[in-house]
């Protein structure tokens, strides 16, 4: 019960916690200033490809994941990627037979933690943001990639469930994030 | 120092969150006044929220002084990873405190450039201290300014009802 | 066990109310409207005992032939309430504390809602629940 500062463990949750009230106060801006949800979601997957394409460069320099071979390989530096950043633990599965798409399943999502959805957003992504975030940490290594959500939790679906579809390789002469 | 993946992500969400507000005001016909009181804005829901959430574990407080220890100790520690350098009143409600190495500055080059800058990552850190103070009963004016990078000061002003 | 259990905002207007079945809702809310000036009372910084805790649970406000009133204040000013029968002797002081708790631990997560504005009526399905399993004793 003390006013001193908080312990290492404690301070996880509460990073954790800020976190996910600094991003609802995001997503309730973006909401003031788009009415269409479908805008408000493009903004919130826009704000998450600059993000990612500032995450890879810290991401690269903190894991050393070395070269991706193949999509495999990304998608297990992914799931790494969000055990790292977020804590959380994220099943990869569901892979296309041609083996160019996968989802990330999710059973708990720290950014929705507080979170409860009122009816008449039903359209909106809450947490599209990641969706953002993989396509443009994606996109600083030549990969293309269409990200979204297909399943949600907040919207009473059993799991939330991220689909990602590789699209191509980019050319290296092409610089990365202008197309 | 490396900085903890969980800080990273939130630094950068908070860059993101200047970038998109002002990005918005080029192209709209917005000012860069509503960039940063949308800013402040989500820094006072925020600090508003997280007050609650932190306080739990606290006893009730003394009076305004012991309040503004606490945001400048716990407050500060959960949103900025250190406490407050330096605390200093007149004791009529004016407060004034000092951030040797503020957060989202230590990160930057100390360029002229850079000192242009800073003031747009002052604007949601106004509204969390705005914010956090309100919910827990003090209703004031939160203005910030950068010394010297990566230093800056927050002044607060109690607004007595 | 609870008969019923309110969450009161700063303006002392009611944001939650749960009363237990088959009990009488006007009069509990009556009861729990009742107890903010006791509430006022105890934190108010001119009465306070030199031995004042400081505690946010405020313990046993009053107790009436039939109930029990307790009562608890947020740092953010946020008042909440217990009524208990009169004739429960089994619920100890500890427990009323720990159910205050969880219930101040509820209040603060409905607060981080970002659709939730503070000082609104909570209309919460996650609040209900945990409302639900504190008053069901789990």
């Amino acid at each position: 019960m003390s006013r001193s500062a908080l312990k290492a463990g404690e301070q996880k949750k509460v990073s954790c916690e800020l976190l996910s009230i600094t991003y609802g106060a995001l997503v309730a801006q973006v909401m003031n200033d788009y009415e269409n949800v479908d805008d408000v979601n493009r903004q919130l997957d826009r704000l998450g490809h600059d993000l990612g394409v500032r995450l890879i460069e810290d991401f690269l320099a903190r894991a050393n994941p070395g070269r991706c071979h193949d999509l495999r390989d990304t998608a297990d530096k992914i799931q790494q990627a969000f055990k790292i950043y977020l804590g959380m633990n994220v099943t990869i599965g569901s892979w296309s037979p041609a083996g160019d798409e996968f989802s990330i399943i999710m059973d708990q999502n720290p950014l929705e933690e507080f979170v409860e959805l009122p009816d008449s957003y039903a359209g909106l992504r809450y947490s599209n943001l990641l969706a953002g975030a993989i396509r443009g940490a994606c996109e600083m290594v030549q990969v293309e990639v269409m990200v979204a959500f297909t399943a949600d939790h907040l919207r009473g679906d059993n799991n939330t469930e991220l689909r990602v579809k590789f699209i191509k390789r980019l050319e290296d002469a092409i610089p990365a994030g202008e197309d | 120092m490396t900085k903890l993946a969980e800080d990273v992500i939130f630094d950068f969400l908070h860059m993101e969150a200047v970038k998109y507000m002002y990005d918005q005001c080029s192209n709209e016909k917005h000012s860069e006044d509503d960039a940063t009181s949308k800013l402040e804005h989500m820094g006072y829901s925020t600090g508003y929220r997280l007050a609650d959430r932190l306080s739990r574990e606290s006893l009730r407080f003394n009076d305004e002084l012991d309040l503004l220890k606490y945001v400048c100790k716990v407050v500060w520690s959960a949103v900025y990873r250190k406490e407050v350098d330096n605390l200093r009143t007149n004791h009529q409600g004016f407060y004034v405190l000092h951030d040797n190495a503020f957060r989202f500055f230590t990160s930057m080059s100390r360029s002229k450039q850079y000192l242009e800058q800073a003031p747009k990552y002052l604007a949601l850190p106004c509204g969390v201290v705005r914010g956090a103070l309100a919910n827990l009963g003090v209703q004031c004016v939160v203005t910030a300014e950068v010394t010297t990078l990566p230093a800056c000061k927050f002044q607060v002003q109690v607004q007595r009802a | 066990m609870a008969v019923s259990i309110a969450v009161i905002g700063k303006d002392n207007a009611p944001l939650y109310m749960w009363v237990a079945p088959g009990r009488d809702e006007l009069n509990l809310q009556f009861l729990s409207h009742t107890a903010l000036d006791i509430i006022q009372e105890k934190v108010s910084p001119a009465n306070r005992a030199p031995t004042d805790s400081r505690e946010l649970y405020l313990g046993l406000l009053y107790a009436s032939e039939e109930y029990k009133i307790f009562g608890y204040m947020t740092n953010t000013k946020i008042k909440l309430v217990i009524i208990t029968d009169a004739s429960n002797t089994t619920l100890r002081d500890n427990e009323i504390r720990m159910m205050f708790r969880r219930l101040h631990n509820a209040y603060t997560s409905a607060v981080c809602n970002p659709f939730y504005s503070p000082g609104d009526p909570l209309i919460s399905k996650k609040f209900e629940a945990s409302v639900g399993a504190l008053v069901s004793g789990n």
